[in-house]
C-alpha cells in the first residue's frame, strides 16, 4: 500500500465526536485521527483502536469504519482490504474455549 | 472427530434448502444454526412471496420455513440449534460451540450458509435506545409478538423497509414518516404503494439529520438532500417518534469463508466482502460451498434455489452423483433462478435508472418518489381497465418475476404469458365472476374489484385487507385513496375471509360512483 499519501493537517469536523464503535465506544473523530496518524488499513485502525474489536466483533461498525478511512485516504471504501477473519467467528467465553471436545 | 459428508452453517433458507438436496442424494448432512428456532429470516416473513409456482410464489414466507423444516427431517438431515460454529480450518474442520464446550466436527464438504446482517448509518443520537435494524423490529413483532414503539419512522425504501413499514403498520405501530436519501423508492411499487395507501408519507433525498432525546428516542429530524448528499439548508422536518429503524441494507456475513482461505472479492453490486465462487457455488477451497446471502445480497427465494445447487453441487463433489447428473439437476435450478433475477429489480438492473418497462409503459414517475401511482397515469397499465361491469383492476406498473395472479382466475382473465415479468394484462371480454382470487393471491396486493352502477350513483370497491379487527359488514368509515388521503364516507357492504384467500381478506365497500378509481384503502370510523 502506497504510504507517502499527502492527507493534508487533520481539520476537526463538527460531527467527530460522533460514537463510530459503540462497543469500544470509538469515535469518528479518533478514527479520522488514526488515519492521519498513519494508520491505513482496517487491520491497522482495529490494533491501534479497538474499533471493530468488541463485542460484536465490527458486525455493525464494520462497514462505517471503512467509509471513514476510505473518505479520509480520499478512495473508494471497495479498495480498502476488510479485518482479517479469525476464530471465534462469535464471543465465546474463555472457560468454553478452554473445554475443547473432539467428540461430540 | 465427528464426521460428516457434508457440514452446513446455516439453517435459513439456502442452508436447509442445501442440506435436503444433500441428504435426498444420500449425504449425510448437519446444520449448525446459532439461533434457537431455525429457518434464518424466513420465521419473520409474514408476507407472501412473489414468483411463480416453483419459486412457492403467494406462499408466506414462514409457511416456506415450515416446509423446508419438514423436508429436512423427513431426509435425515440433523439440525443443531444454539450451535455457533466459531472456526473453519484447514481440511474442512469446523469447531462449533455447543453448551459450555466447543466441539469439532469433519466435513468432507462445507456449506456456509450464513446470511448477511443489517447496514447501519451514523447520525447525531444514533446510538439512543429506540435507533434499531428493521430486521430488528421484525424480530420483535413477528417472533416475539411485541411492538418495538408506538410511533416509528423508517429509513430506507428498499423492499426491506417497505416490507416492514407495513409490517409495522399491521402490528398497531404508527409510521410516521418512510424516508430514503436516494431520490427514488428502492423496493418494489407495489409494497410502496401498500404503504402509502395507508396514509405514509414518503420522503425521498431526505435523510436523518439527528435523532433527538436523552435516554431514548423521542423524536427525529429529517431533512432534504441535494444531489451531492448535503443537506439543504431550511429543509428540516420534525417528527415525534419514539423509533427509528434503519432498512439500509444487508451485507453478506463472509467471514467463515474468508477464514477458510477463499479467494474473496470486494462486491459493491453483492452487497460486500464475498467469496468469489463458481456456478455451483463452489469457493476456490475445492469443496467448500456457499449459498445465499452471503454470496450476494438477493431475497429468500433465490437463496433456496442457490442452496439446492449447493447442495447437489457437494453430492457430486463425493462421487454420490457423476457430472452428467449434477448438469442434469441443476439446470431445471438455474432457470428457475434465472427467471427471479429477471425484470426491473434483478442483479442486472442494479442502481440503473428505468423509465419504462419491457413492454414500453412509461413507469410512474409519482410511484418512485411518493409511493403511489397517480390518478393521471393510472391507466397507462395493461391491468388497470375501464368497464361498467364487475372486473379486476390490477394496479402492476413494475416488470417484478410474479404470475400467481394469472393462475387464480378461472375464467382466463388475467394474461401474463410465458416471461414472468410482464405485466398482467386483464382480458375485458372475460367474464368476472367477483370471487376475488386474483385479489388475494396478489403478493403485491395490488389487485383490486370494482363494480360500478351497484345502486344509483353508487359502485363498490374489494380490495385486500391484512388488518385486524377486521371491519364488519354496515360499518362506516372512510374510502382513502392511493396516496392515503380520506376522499369520501364508505359503507362496510361485504367481508369475505376464506382458507383460500389465506389471510388475505376482500373488503368490499360502497363509494360514490366517482370514487371507483380512487378509494384503495379503508379506515373505520374512530369510536
Amino acid at each position: 500500500m502506497e504510504r507517502s499519501i499527502d492527507l493534508g493537517t487533520f481539520v476537526p469536523e463538527p460531527d467527530d465526536d460522533m460514537l463510530i464503535c459503540r462497543c469500544e465506544e470509538i469515535t469518528k473523530g479518533e478514527i479520522r485521527q488514526a488515519v492521519h496518524d498513519g494508520m491505513f488499513t482496517i487491520e491497522e485502525i482495529r490494533r491501534w483502536l479497538r474499533a471493530g474489536m468488541g463485542l460484536c466483533q465490527g458486525q455493525t461498525c464494520g462497514k462505517l469504519v471503512k467509509g471513514i478511512v476510505a473518505k479520509e485516504l480520499k478512495m473508494s471504501p471497495w479498495k480498502i482490504e476488510p479485518a482479517t477473519s479469525r476464530a471465534p467467528m462469535r464471543p465465546v467465553e474463555m472457560r468454553i474455549m478452554g473445554n475443547e471436545q473432539l467428540e461430540g | 472427530m465427528n464426521r460428516y459428508d457434508v457440514i452446513v452453517v446455516g439453517a435459513g433458507p439456502a442452508g436447509l434448502s442445501a442440506a435436503i438436496e444433500a441428504a435426498k442424494l444420500g449425504l449425510k448432512a448437519i446444520v449448525f444454526d446459532e439461533n434457537a428456532k431455525p429457518g434464518g429470516q424466513l420465521f419473520k416473513q409474514i408476507h407472501k412471496f412473489f414468483g411463480s409456482k416453483e419459486h412457492k410464489a403467494k406462499v408466506r414466507g414462514f409457511k416456506i420455513g415450515e416446509e423446508l423444516l419438514q423436508e429436512a427431517s423427513k431426509n435425515g438431515v440433523e439440525v443443531v440449534l444454539n450451535a455457533i460454529v466459531t472456526g473453519l480450518y484447514m481440511d474442512k474442520e469446523v469447531t462449533v460451540k455447543q453448551d459450555d464446550k466447543i466441539v469439532h466436527y469433519k466435513g468432507d464438504t462445507v456449506i456456509i450458509a450464513t446470511g448477511a446482517s443489517e447496514n447501519m448509518v451514523p447520525f447525531e443520537g444514533w446510538t439512543l435506545p429506540g435507533v434499531i435494524g428493521a430486521g430488528a423490529a421484525q424480530t420483535m413483532m413477528n417472533l416475539h409478538r411485541t411492538r418495538p414503539g408506538e410511533k416509528v419512522l423508517m429509513l430506507g425504501s428498499g423492499n426491506v423497509g417497505l416490507v416492514v413499514s407495513y409490517q409495522l403498520l399491521q402490528a398497531g405501530c404508527e409510521v410516521a414518516a418512510l424516508v430514503d436519501a436516494a431520490p427514488r423508492v428502492g423496493g418494489y411499487g407495489v409494497h410502496a404503494a401498500k404503504v402509502a395507501r395507508c396514509g405514509v408519507p414518503f420522503y425521498l433525498s431526505h435523510t436523518i439529520i439527528k435523532a433527538e432525546g436523552t435516554d431514548c428516542v423521542t423524536g427525529v429530524t429529517i431533512g432534504e438532500v441535494d444531489s451531492s448528499w448535503k443537506i439543504i439548508p431550511g429543509s428540516e422536518k420534525h417528527f415525534d417518534v419514539d423509533t427509528i429503524c434503519l432498512a439500509v441494507g444487508l451485507s453478506p456475513m463472509s467471514q467463515l469463508a474468508k477464514m477458510a482461505g477463499c479467494e474473496m472479492e470486494e462486491n459493491p453490486l453483492k452487497g460486500g466482502t464475498v467469496p468469489i465462487c463458481d456456478e455451483y457455488g463452489e469457493t476456490s477451497v475445492k469443496g467448500i460451498f456457499v449459498a445465499g446471502d452471503v454470496s450476494g445480497i438477493e431475497e429468500a427465494s433465490s437463496a433456496m434455489i442457490e442452496g439446492r445447487i449447493a447442495g447437489i453441487a457437494a453430492a457430486r463433489s463425493l462421487g454420490y452423483i457423476d457430472e452428467e447428473a449434477l448438469k442434469e439437476k441443476s439446470k431445471e435450478l438455474e432457470a428457475a433462478l434465472g427467471s427471479l433475477r429477471q425484470g426491473m429489480f434483478g442483479p442486472g438492473s442494479k442502481g440503473k435508472e428505468i423509465i419504462q418497462t419491457e413492454e414500453g409503459y412509461e413507469i410512474s414517475k409519482s410511484l418512485l418518489t411518493k409511493g403511489y401511482i397517480a390518478e393521471d397515469e393510472i391507466f397507462r397499465y395493461p391491468g388497470v381497465t375501464k368497464k361498467t361491469g364487475l372486473h379486476p383492476v390490477i394496479e402492476c406498473s413494475q416488470n417484478i418475476p410474479c404470475n400467481p395472479c394469472q393462475d387464480a382466475c378461472r375464467k382466463g382473465c388475467i394474461k401474463i404469458g410465458e416471461n414472468i415479468t410482464s405485466l398482467p394484462v386483464v382480458d375485458q371480454d372475460s367474464e368476472c365472476t367477483g370471487c376475488g382470487l386474483c385479489v388475494a393471491s396478489c403478493s403485491g396486493q395490488c389487485i383490486f374489484l370494482v363494480e360500478d352502477g351497484i345502486e344509483e350513483g353508487y359502485s363498490a370497491v374489494t380490495m385486500p385487507y391484512e388488518f385486524l379487527p377486521l371491519p364488519r359488514k354496515g360499518d362506516m368509515g372512510a374510502a382513502l385513496d392511493r396516496s392515503g388521503t380520506k376522499v369520501c364516507e364508505a359503507e362496510v357492504l361485504e367481508v369475505r375471509v376464506a382458507k383460500a384467500f389465506d389471510h388475505t381478506n376482500l373488503l368490499t365497500i360502497k363509494v360514490p360512483a366517482d370514487m371507483t378509481m380512487k378509494a384503495r384503502f379503508y379506515v373505520g370510523q374512530e369510536v
